[in-house]
């Protein structure tokens, strides 16, 4: 029973169905428990989280991944499992400690002064919380007096910093020099992603990582919770 | 013989209903979902023109009948003119031009296969090459001058252009600034403010950010480009899956929304304002979210965004002929005859982008718009058709010829060969023995010395004293 219900939870994630609401990579799998059923029902039942989250949900990306290399998988395929995961990780967070388990961090992200475009920062918020981390999303066009308030009162381990246009790019190192102002640098991680930005550019503005895409995000700010 | 303005129309995605409907949609969300404006002085352009607006989200409404009437005061017929009268294009109805596009921020050079930044210097080679391009009509300034600061743009890009073609010249605009000294440039090209406003020799483009949104910036360049009576494009550029729906239809309700809330816009301005409704519209790869310009399905997007341009009786600039290829192989050809094909058989009255670009219109190429030039040529002879009466259905020869004769040596073949046939500049239609014999050039080979005898032979300056005004009275051009 155990196991059948964490493979339910895994093959779900699959197929990115958040609630029974959801059709599933083929459609008509309207009616079936989607992963935040399963989940509550998993917990109900008093099954391991450790397992829920390990062999569950992470197992379930885990695939995820594999299929999107593979080219059997889309973005939006790739964000509504990440979305079951992130909000199946929500319901257990008042879970975790109880359990012993360690909350993975937490993520500011925002689109900087100037800019209104959010796709991109949005894809890597549903990624990082499909990851397991917390992630409080400010929005786009974003003063760095309000993200360095942010820093202050949220705490986070990372700032997440993007920008679409050669224009708007001058807004994160205008957020790093705010930072560094209200001697809130040394406290977060810095990482920065969009269009116009590089690996270069990050170190110039000094910045502590960069993300080409929402993956590489994710690949860098866990090297960063690894090492740091 | 040089085709252009031609009718198109053979080519129609949508039917009636479709059209219908689509319209429909795209007056429920200019009513019910409205448009967010940024820009303080079009909000408030809008709010006294009777829209409904929340301040606090900065959300715009208009109540269809609003909407509708707005459209209507737009001029079904827009003239962009040329510094030579022969270059004139009207664009309205069903008539087809071909045009460069941009803004393009690298030069791809085949013979090493490698990319490097734009500079002023190739913007004024392209425009001496396009002007003698025949099958590209009109002049889109194409590619970013990468060593400029952004306040020198401007100027520089449009005197690149003004200097180097007689072809009508449009463009990006990045400052308001720029804008405003653009502007007094060309009215000087012209003769005077009133001259260039009687024969637009400029137009500029405004976009919206999509999905129903405009940003500061370009909300204020569009209010300050209508005031001052310069033809305008409001395109959008909804991506399928990203920033529309993933459907074509869905895609084309966003596009019509966004780029008819830029029309809207220019003429509660001023009602009777040249402005050209446009879409740039095209579809994700959704395996990472990049821009696609080559896609069988942008070709479809645009070809119906010229329907919908016919439908509301607005001129319309279309996106085609690009490629999302990085080198000028098979899929450059076949991408950039596709999507303009498509777009000149259903009409589009300026496709722009037709010429010169690749790798997701990032990065221009000599070469290429000198092979899209041929592209072109072919596409304009399809929307030309058949043509059937009693000259070329020549039944009289047909008899006097009988069975077993031929017609090379009849006067009727001599009469028409040129005009119903496209000949070919840059195809090979050589035997391979020829092939050979003359040195077993690639098309690109062939185009590259084709684009370098151009550019060499290329005279075209601005008239001396009108030149000397514009430099001394507009700072910042590098000449």
């Amino acid at each position: 029973m155990t196991e059948d219900i964490i493979s339910l939870i895994r093959e779900n994630v699959i197929q990115g169905r958040v609630t029974q609401d959801d059709e599933g990579v083929e459609g008509g799998m309207v009616g079936q428990p989607g992963v935040l059923e399963l989940t509550e029902k998993a917990l109900a039942m008093g099954i391991n989280i450790r397992d829920i989250i390990n062999k569950g949900l992470t197992g379930g990306m885990d695939v995820v991944g594999k299929k999107f290399e593979t080219k059997e998988y889309f973005i939006p395929d790739m964000l509504a499992s990440a979305e079951a995961v992130g909000t199946a990780m929500e319901m257990l967070e008042p879970y975790l400690a109880k359990s012993g388990i360690k909350a993975k961090g937490k993520v500011i992200m925002a689109t900087v002064k100037g800019d209104h475009h959010d796709i991109g920062k949005n894809i890597v918020s549903i990624l990082l919380r499909g990851a397991g981390y917390t992630v409080k999303d400010l929005g786009n066009d974003i003063e760095p007096q309000t993200i360095v308030n942010a820093v202050r009162e949220e705490k986070p381990q990372f700032l997440g910093l993007s920008a679409l246009l050669t224009s708007t790019m001058t807004g994160m190192q205008d957020t790093i020099k705010a930072l560094e102002e209200s001697g809130f640098r040394d406290r977060v991680k810095v990482i920065i992603g969009g269009a116009p930005v590089s690996e270069e550019f990050a170190q110039s503005i000094g910045a502590d990582g960069y993300g080409a895409d929402g993956f590489q995000a994710l690949a860098v700010i866990r090297s960063l919770t690894a090492t740091g | 013989m040089i085709r252009k303005g031609l009718a198109g129309g053979s080519f129609q995605p949508l039917t009636k209903e479709s059209i219908s409907r689509i319209h429909q949609t795209v007056m429920r969300v200019i009513e019910e979902v409205g448009f967010e404006v940024n820009s303080e002085t079009a909000l408030q352009l809008f709010e006294q023109a009777g829209a409904r607006v929340d301040r606090e989200e900065r959300r715009v409404r208009l109540p269809q009948t609003k909407a509708q009437e707005l459209i209507k005061t737009a001029p079904p017929e827009v003239g962009l003119c040329g510094q030579e009268e022969k270059h004139d294009v009207l664009l309205g109805g069903n008539r087809v031009y071909t045009g460069t596009g941009g803004t393009a921020l690298y030069i791809y050079e085949p013979d090493t296969n490698q990319k490097r930044p734009a500079t002023l210097e190739d913007l004024k080679r392209i425009a001496k090459l396009v002007d003698r391009l025949d099958n590209i009509h009109l002049f889109m300034l194409p590619t970013y001058p990468h060593e400029l600061p952004i306040e020198q743009v401007d100027v520089n890009r449009f005197f690149a252009g003004l200097d180097n073609t007689t072809k009508h010249v449009m463009g990006g605009v990045y400052t308001l600034d720029g804008v405003k000294q653009v502007i007094r440039m060309a009215e000087m090209a012209a003769g005077s403010a009133e001259e260039l406003r009687q024969r637009p020799l400029i137009s500029m483009i405004a976009c919206s950010i999509s999905p129903l949104k405009m940003d500061a910036q370009y909300g204020d360049l569009v209010v300050e480009i209508a005031r001052s009576g310069i033809p305008l494009v409001c395109p959008a550029e909804p991506l399928c899956g990203a920033t529309s729906p993933v459907t074509l239809a869905g895609n084309l309700v966003i596009q019509t929304a966004d780029s008819l809330m830029g029309v809207m816009l220019t003429q509660i301005v001023k009602p009777g304002t040249p402005v050209i409704f446009g879409s740039v519209a095209t579809n994700t790869d959704l395996r990472d979210l990049k821009y696609l310009a080559g896609s069988v399905e942008m070709g479809l997007l645009n070809a119906a965004g010229a329907q919908m341009a016919q439908f509301y009786r607005l001129p319309f600039y279309a996106t085609g002929g690009m490629t999302d290829s990085k080198v000028l192989d098979a899929q450059s050809g076949y991408e950039s005859a596709i999507t303009n094909l498509l777009c000149a058989l259903a009409g589009a009255n300026f496709i722009h982008d037709a010429a010169g670009l690749m790798e997701f219109a990032l990065t221009a190429c000599y070469e290429k718009f000198v092979i899209d030039n041929e592209i072109l040529g072919m596409v304009m002879r399809a929307v030309d058709g058949i043509k059937v009466n009693d000259d070329t259905l020549a039944f009289d020869l047909i008899k006097e010829v009988g069975p077993g004769g031929n017609f090379v040596t009849a006067k009727h073949t001599r009469r028409f060969m040129r005009s119903e046939h496209y000949q070919p500049f840059l195809s090979d239609r050589n035997s391979r023995e020829e092939w050979e014999a003359k040195g077993e050039q690639a098309t690109w080979e062939k185009a590259g010395e084709i684009a370098q005898r151009l550019i060499a032979e290329h005279v075209y300056r601005l008239p001396t004293a009108v030149r000397q005004q514009i430099l001394s009275e507009i700072k910042g051009i590098v000449d």
